[in-house]
């Protein structure tokens, strides 16, 4: 499929946009980490993630913004400064993000935090790409497998650090269980469904379901707890409430956003 | 980035103590133009110095960080996001880069990481004033590492071979840096009048910086001091300070922008600003004239009393701090924190 139907636009944009807004804030707040992390080897390294993941966003942007409008030729190629992808990136009300509260909230600069967390997105993210590579829309099929292969390399990074620290020190083990006992909730709210979920993946357009998905995930994130020391339970809800899939972000989020957009918004239509 | 941090060492009673024979056959590699090796004998004073150099640059590095990464989360564009994601990580990448060299002149990165947050070493100058706006990002990578470049292009050409490998690599880095500082500059100098406005004030918060970026004005006789009798500097402050003006000045005319002297208060803020009107080409020498910026500002600030000097300490602290049960578990790091500077 080269041009996606007219009456699955709307929901083939917010598959784009949910994936690509997840990874523009986790990659922001990866960002927040440079020149900061506990170790300078670790701080280029961190830096090089949220380098990747502000790139994927920055394609998706591009992918979502031809898709929205198929006769305009700005942000097709998604390689450059495409205004089309820039206006999604920072230029929508915070209701407009469907990104998942899990990668919004602050780490509280806690290096255990951010870890854990990186880690639970890049097997989620992995699972979702896997997914996305199997779309019957072409050109998200192609990205969607390129992209794939970052990730996989993300997540064994992040896998490393998890053993490496669980099996630290006693100080170490603590923190990354105390992490991990903050976020294992929070995590499912990757799995909410954005608006049109079942229609773009009856469609083909996003092959599976949420269920296999969720296992798929549990798979990847298991074993590595266990070798790292750690355990977690983890309960997909089959019917969450609304998040920020479906735009309902909270407070926090707003004060986020409006950082993010401070320069951008001072000349929304001017070349920075 | 770069900086000079070999002011005051004192080397004659040192020499004296080392062995003559050795001494002279070290000084005839320097004379010969051979690279000086890690592992190559040097006497004590060269390798003390050169270690103060190479930290402090490092040092340079990782601080030169915290202002830059400030405003990453800020950036207006995807483009200029990843940018300035990717030109803050060069930066720390550098910094590991030269703790390594430096670790091989025997001090361990540990320690130059306490000594850095205790305030017992230094790191430039130029990171201790505010980055208010955007455009101070443009400026920063526009002025700042063009003066980078041209001072690391000269300590390139130095003796010491790890650091020498080292600037080049860099060196090669900070010219994309700069190339991305010359784009944003030039975006913001043709953009709307906010925009404009915005880089000419930045402009005249960092032209005095870049001024001071070489260091104060050369000692009489500076040839024959240390530094660059062993050839860890080669040019002359005052020499680089000259070639950065003829180069800079009539870029930043071209752009639109004018050159000021201006007054600062205690939080590095313009007050007070007006023409510079020594700013033009000399006919005669084809050098261009430039105000001195104020040196006693600079050695208050190199002293501690600058803008943000606290606040960069603070922050390199908060790092150390918050990361050190990360260090502990995979370095073996020794337990206690450093206490307050």
């Amino acid at each position: 499929m080269q041009t996606i139907p007219a009456d699955l636009r709307d929901d083939f944009v917010r598959l784009l946009l949910s994936v690509a807004d997840d990874k523009l804030l986790l990659g922001h707040r990866n960002s927040d980490w440079t020149g900061l992390a506990p170790i300078l080897e670790e701080d280029i390294a961190f830096s090089a993630l949220a380098q990747d993941e502000i790139a994927h966003a920055q394609a998706l942007y591009g992918l979502a913004a031809s898709v929205s409008h198929p006769d305009a030729r700005a942000g097709a190629d998604a390689s450059g400064d495409a205004p089309a992808a820039d206006a999604l990136a920072f230029g929508r009300p915070a209701a407009a993000y469907l990104c998942a509260a899990f990668v919004e909230a602050d780490d509280g600069f806690d290096w255990a935090v951010a870890l854990v967390r990186r880690f639970l997105c890049d097997a989620f993210d992995a699972a979702r790409l896997q997914r996305l590579s199997g779309s019957g829309f072409a050109p998200l099929a192609h990205l969607a497998a390129r992209l794939l292969r970052e990730e996989r390399s993300h997540l064994e990074h992040a896998s490393g650090w998890l053993v490496r620290l669980g099996r630290g020190t006693t100080e170490s083990a603590a923190r990354m269980q105390a992490a991990l006992d903050r976020l294992a909730p929070a995590a499912m709210t990757l799995f909410e469904p954005f608006d049109g979920e079942d229609r773009v993946a009856s469609a083909g357009l996003y092959p599976g379901d949420r269920a296999t998905m969720f296992r798929t995930w549990r798979a990847a994130v298991e074993p590595v707890l266990a070798r790292a020391g750690l355990t977690a339970a983890f309960t997909l809800d089959p019917d969450p409430p609304r998040g920020g899939r479906r735009g309902v972000h909270s407070p926090a989020f707003s004060a986020q956003l409006d950082e993010m957009c401070e320069v951008f918004r001072l000349a929304p239509e001017a070349a920075w | 980035m770069s900086g000079s941090a070999n002011e005051g060492v004192v080397v004659d009673p040192m020499i004296r103590e080392e062995d003559p024979q050795r001494l002279a056959e070290f000084e005839a590699k320097m004379a010969r133009g051979d690279l000086i090796e890690a592992d190559d004998w040097m006497p004590k004073a060269y390798r003390d110095a050169m270690l103060r150099m190479a930290e402090h640059h490092a040092n340079s590095e990782i601080v030169g960080a915290l202002p830059e990464g400030e405003w990453i989360t800020r950036a207006p564009s995807l483009r200029r996001k990843l940018a300035l994601t990717a030109k803050v990580q060069d930066e720390v990448g550098h910094g590991q880069m030269l703790y390594r060299v430096s670790q091989d002149l025997g001090k361990s990165r540990d320690d130059m990481l306490r000594d850095l947050i205790t305030g017992k070493t230094k790191y430039h100058n130029c990171f201790n004033y505010p980055v208010p706006t955007w455009a101070d990002i443009a400026m920063i990578q526009w002025l700042i590492d063009g003066a980078a470049i041209m001072n690391q292009k000269t300590l390139a050409d130095g003796a010491y071979g790890p650091y020498v490998r080292t600037m080049k690599r860099i060196n090669m880095e900070e010219a994309f840096h700069f190339r991305s500082g010359e784009d944003m500059v030039l975006t913001l100098m043709s953009g709307t009048p906010l925009q404009r406005g915005m880089c000419q004030e930045a402009f005249d918060r960092w032209w005095g910086p870049a001024l001071m970026f070489f260091g104060p004005p050369d000692k009489p006789g500076a040839e024959h001091l240390p530094p660059m009798r062993w050839r860890m500097k080669t040019v002359k402050n005052d020499e680089l300070r000259r070639r950065f003006v003829n180069r800079f000045a009539p870029a930043a005319i071209d752009l639109g922008l004018r050159i000021h002297v201006v007054e600062k208060d205690g939080h590095g803020s313009v007050i007070a600003k007006r023409p510079d009107e020594r700013a033009v080409r000399d006919a005669a020498t084809g050098d261009w004239g430039y105000t001195e910026p104020d040196w006693n500002e600079f050695f208050r600030v190199i002293r501690g009393h600058g803008p943000c000097n606290a606040e960069r300490l603070a922050l390199r602290r908060f790092s150390y701090e918050q990361g050190h049960w990360v260090q502990q578990a995979v370095l073996g790091r020794r337990a206690g924190l450093p206490p307050a500077a």
